[in-house]
């Protein structure tokens, strides 16, 4: 009866694999729990069922506790009891191999993957495909318990997606195989004259082989405590990740390790550094103040200052492409009248003197100058023509009178004389 | 029976927590919506108490802001000659060499001119120009203060006469009259500049033939004619620098800086290093310019590799303890050190490229070439992941606009366009060269020679890689507007024309092979030559291929220095046996006789195809003859065929027998 649960249990595992991503160690389960049924050892096979259960999705399973209640009391550490488990296995497998028979040809279908390319050509060729194939099974073994036990800490969804189409894949497989195994079998020996005993013979040699790569199996779960004792949880994932794509740079054209190696990875590497994070620098110089900066723009140029500029200028001294570009040149250099056009360029000077000094010139004749008779009246006419022209600054204006001011003052004797000097 | 239900409540509480997850991510963006809404409102209430108009500053413009502004409206027009030569039809040229003379004979025009304004300037002494134009008055170049005062030494240095300037300095010193230290810096500046020679001034007239050399390096050298005159006086022991600096009192770090950097300039490497030391011992701290100098010549004292890194290093380092901040140049003369390094280059370039970044110092485009060149040097190496580098690089500089910091700039376009030709990367070629058509980009092309340089690797590149369609339209926008191509620029368009089968274009490129005067080019023309003989066109193409092929013979007719091929003879008779130019191509077989050449006996079964196509036996009969002449071993074959296929009369036919039985009499 307990074996009959844990089938269907098996049965049930492997149609879920299918739908459920995540239920990876199931496989795993299955042949513990298989071999455990095998022998007999009911309370054990359970607890490892419950074991791993909470492995997986850490769900109680009310079911499995209601069926063995003694369970509960054997409920230890896993790594001890997996050991158990294998100790009981090794010795079961010797005794049980007889029930194992029947347990193979279904079970085959999880060994083989190649055999219905194969299934024409001769047996023994098969069987030699087999082995291959078990030692992949074995690798797969390997994976599983780990997976089982990230998918424990990690949400479902986290793991590796690629590594579960994996195992989907190659169980789909396996389910597809089986009939074909016995058909190969089959057939090959109804080439022989006794047909049935033929046949018989090579399922009893199939079996033979069988029993060898379970054996081989066991030897990997023994494995499996010291792989759960080291495991720690959610670091395979960039290492699942990073393999496929190296073999396929491997695989690619003979250039792949060339180009893995050397100068140009260094250059990738280089390049990602200096692109991606604030990377790797000499270290020599700290952020100072721009005290010494300021003193530099502050000095004058030197001769060799000058000379850098002049040769960098003439580095970039392009001929001019079109008309607008030649007038920019002269312009530079002073030779055209500038843009925006203003009539008072070059008389930056004048521009801060108000017109009315320009005009209202009679101011300058307070002083100096007699206040009636001719050369008040002379004067009077020098500023009226000085205030009409727009040749002269102000200052040349005020010079201009300041000299007739000198002249009369001069000639101020002789004009007294003449007694046309008042004042 | 129980593993289904439990596999049931897995999958529920599976889902669960995945429905819980996406209610939580929704809630997340729900909730954030709301915030940035209310945070809107509230900044918006934020404006409107504080509202205040703010009137924009008015804007002063520079003096060239409206000519640019024209300016940026004018496209160039790829059919126009250059602008220089606008002026003058006579100066409209079709070739590089011509492109050179014409530009250097208007440049020394204008040099003419200054000399002889600047030489007589009492004939100009009349100033029109209100207000004032300065440059158009005569400089004074004469020496104007004859006495013997610190104003007479500083008038000869402004005027950079060093032999003059070092007499009235020896004199000063023996009357007794102190120099300040000003002008004692700017004396040392003007002779370590200048190797303590006169330089040579603009527009002095020199002997002709070193003019014509000179400009010839101008052309050739990215560096300036001044340049090149520094470059051929090395630095003596005693000069007048080191006599004055070791005369001096008292000697600061500019009187340093002045000798270290003229002994750099001109070669005298080890001395700078020496300087520097005796720099140290007086407790002196360097300026950067030192550094700069120091580093560019670190090459040029050590050996190997590492030794040169190790003093980089140290420098940099003395740099620091000084409390120096180094500029862009510092960094750009390590990188060109550094290119001299080989290996260790590859590992510290990136590591100076971040130290100017950590240190706020904008890399100018020489430091990116000499990155890149570090990078590519011995292109062996040149794989995917280089280029990746080059893209990087691009990346980086996309659409920024550029100006000329150090002199090294000119040279990354053409360095980056040779990169991308010789990896073959037409995209990388495009972004290259729409970087140089970003702003003000194209004055870093460099002079002359590096724009036909960048432009030539190019045109290479298009011919190369891109479609025949696409090349055509770059060829008529680059050439001869920006390019004259060389021959083998030339050859590729050739073997491009080829490659996407528009042999037809052949003519029209004749037509441009023959403008930009390469026509001379004897492997150019053959190779155009055997490419329209190649195949057989329709009759339209073969036409002018006919008339191609005619005017090349005529070309080669008025060059009697020129040799005759046979390959090109027979591929022209071949081309206007085509077009069913008997007479000519009978002309081009008496060419082989004058030329002493040999045709083939191919060339000659197919005149006699065209012989009989249109029905000349006299033609004929002459063939054989001239086969006869040239004892080819296929003449009895021409007569036998000339006899079955063309109906002659009887002195035609005994002709022509007698040359059928003549080889076989020998037999």
């Amino acid at each position: 009866m307990y074996r009959f649960l844990s089938r269907t249990v098996c049965v049930t595992r492997n149609h879920s694999l299918c739908v459920y991503e995540g239920h990876v160690f199931s496989a795993k389960y299955d042949n513990v729990s298989r071999v455990l049924t095998g022998v007999g050892v009911n309370p054990l096979s359970t607890c490892s069922v419950r074991c791993c259960e909470k492995k997986d999705n850490a769900i109680p399973s009310n079911q499995d506790e209601a069926t063995n209640v003694d369970t509960q009391a054997k409920i230890t550490q896993l790594q001890e009891e997996t050991e158990q488990v294998k100790a009981t296995d090794r010795d079961s497998m010797q005794q049980h191999s007889n029930v194992k028979v029947e347990q193979f040809l279904s079970k085959s279908s999880q060994v083989n993957t190649d055999g219905a390319k194969s299934g024409k050509e001769s047996l023994l060729d098969l069987l030699g495909a087999m082995k291959v194939q078990v030692t992949s099974k074995k690798r797969l073994k390997n994976l599983k318990p780990k997976q089982s036990l990230e998918s424990a800490s990690a949400a479902m969804e986290s793991t590796s997606s690629m590594f579960q189409k994996a195992t989907v894949q190659a169980s789909a497989q396996s389910e597809a195989l089986d009939p074909d195994l016995v058909a190969a079998a089959s057939a090959a020996a109804s080439t022989l004259p006794n047909r049935s005993e033929a046949e018989s013979e090579l399922l009893k040699q199939l079996r033979q082989r069988k029993l060898l790569t379970e054996a081989q199996k066991k030897g990997d779960v023994n494995n499996l405590g010291v792989l759960l004792a080291d495991m720690k949880v959610g670091k395979r994932s960039g290492r699942q990740n990073a393999w496929p794509t190296n073999q396929i740079r491997f695989d690619d054209d003979g250039q792949g390790y060339v180009r893995d190696r050397g100068i140009t990875s260094e250059l990738a590497n280089v390049q990602k550094r200096r692109n991606i994070f604030p990377a790797k620098r000499l270290n020599i110089f700290s952020q100072t103040t721009d005290e010494q900066g300021d003193e530099s723009a502050l000095a004058k140029p030197t001769l060799w200052d000058i000379e850098f500029a002049n040769e960098l200028s003439l580095l970039t001294n392009q001929k001019p492409r079109n008309g607008f570009e030649e007038m920019i040149q002269w312009t530079k250099e002073g030779k055209l009248w500038q843009y925006p056009i203003n009539n008072e360029i070059g008389l930056e000077d004048e521009a801060s003197v108000p017109f009315h000094e320009h005009v209202f010139l009679e101011k300058h004749l307070e002083d100096g100058f007699p206040r009636q008779g001719p050369v008040r009246h002379f004067m009077e006419l020098v500023v009226t023509g000085l205030a009409k022209n727009p040749y002269l600054t102000v200052e040349q204006k005020k010079e201009h009178i300041s000299w007739f001011r000198d002249y009369f003052h001069q000639k101020e004797e002789v004009l007294n004389e003449a007694d046309v000097y008042l004042n | 029976m129980a593993a289904p239900c439990r596999h049931v409540g897995h999958h529920i509480q599976k889902n669960g927590r995945f429905l819980r997850i996406n209610i939580n991510q929704l809630f997340a963006c729900r909730s954030f919506g709301l915030t940035s809404a209310l945070q809107q409102q509230a900044t918006d209430l934020h404006k409107e108490s504080k509202e205040a108009i703010v009137i924009p500053r008015k804007k002063s413009w520079n003096k060239e802001a409206v000519l640019e502004a024209l300016a940026s409206t004018v496209q160039r027009d790829p059919t126009a000659y250059p602008y220089q030569f606008q002026d003058d039809s006579y100066l409209s040229p079709r070739t590089s060499i011509e492109f050179k003379l014409f530009s250097l004979s208007q440049e020394s025009g204008r040099a003419a001119a200054k000399y002889f304004v600047n030489s007589n300037p009492k004939l100009f002494t009349k100033d029109f120009a209100e207000p004032h134009i300065p440059c158009l008055m005569p400089e004074s170049v004469a020496l104007r203060l004859e006495e013997v005062s610190q104003e007479a030494l500083e008038e000869r240095i402004s005027l950079r006469k060093v032999s003059a300037a070092v007499e009235m300095y020896d004199q000063l010193l023996q009357s007794g009259t102190a120099v300040s230290m000003e002008t004692t810096h700017k004396l040392l500046d003007l002779i370590c500049l200048y190797c303590d020679r006169d330089p040579v001034q603009e527009g002095t007239p020199q002997t002709e033939d070193r003019e014509e050399e000179e400009e010839e390096d101008r052309r050739r050298k990215p560096m300036g004619r001044q340049a090149m005159d520094f470059l051929k006086c090395t630095w003596k022991e005693n000069n007048n620098a080191e006599r004055i600096f070791n005369l001096l009192p008292e000697r600061d770090a500019r009187c340093y800086s002045a000798l270290i950097r003229g002994m750099v300039k001109h070669g005298a490497y080890a001395k700078a290093f020496n300087l520097y030391e005796d720099l140290l011992n007086n407790r002196l701290s360097a300026d950067v310019h030192i550094f700069n100098a120091l580093i560019s010549a670190v090459p040029d004292v050590r050996k190997k590799n590492n030794e040169r890194w190790d003093l980089i290093a140290e420098l940099l380092n003395q740099m620091n303890e000084q409390k120096v901040r180094p500029n862009l140049l510092t960094f750009n003369s390590v990188l060109k050190a550094l290119r001299q390094c080989s290996f260790l280059a590859k590992t510290f370039s990136p590591q100076i490229l971040n130290e100017m970044k950590a240190l706020g110092i904008a890399p100018s485009l020489a430091t990116y070439e000499h990155i890149l060149t570090v990078f590519f040097y011995k292109s062996a190496s040149s794989g995917p992941s280089n280029m990746a580098i080059l893209q990087d690089v691009l990346m980086e500089l996309e659409g920024t606009s550029f100006t000329c910091q150090d002199p090294n700039d000119v040279l990354f376009f053409a360095t980056a366009m040779k990169l991308c030709l010789d990896n073959k990367d037409l995209e990388l070629g495009y972004k290259v060269h729409s970087l140089v058509e970003v702003g003000e980009n194209w004055r870093l092309l460099g002079d002359s020679y590096q724009q036909a340089l960048y432009y030539g690797r190019f045109f290479n590149l298009l011919c190369l890689m891109e479609h025949i369609d696409v090349v055509l339209k770059w060829y008529s926008r680059i050439v001869p507007s920006l390019l004259y191509p060389n021959p083998q620029g030339m050859k590729n368009l050739l073997q491009a024309l080829d490659t996407d089968s528009r042999l037809d274009l052949l003519p029209t490129i004749w037509k441009d092979i023959k403008s930009l005067g390469h026509d001379n080019k004897v492997d150019l023309v053959e190779e155009l030559l055997s490419l329209m003989a190649r195949d057989e066109h329709s009759a339209e193409v073969q036409e002018s291929f006919a008339a191609c092929a005619l005017d090349v013979k005529s070309v080669f007719g008025e060059r009697p220095k020129k040799e005759w091929s046979t390959s090109s003879l027979s591929h022209i008779s071949i081309l206007l046996l085509r077009a069913n130019k008997l007479q000519k191509a009978w002309d081009m077989l008496q060419l082989f006789k004058d030329k002493n050449r040999v045709p083939s006996g191919a060339l000659l079964s197919s005149f006699l195809t065209a012989c009989r196509c249109s029905a000349s036996p006299q033609r004929a009969v002459e063939l054989v003859q001239l086969s006869a002449a040239f004892s080819l071993p296929t003449t009895p074959e021409l007569a036998k065929r000339t006899l079955a296929e063309f109906e002659l009369n009887d002195k035609q036919r005994s002709i022509v027998s007698e040359f059928e039985a003549a080889p076989e009499k020998e037999e």
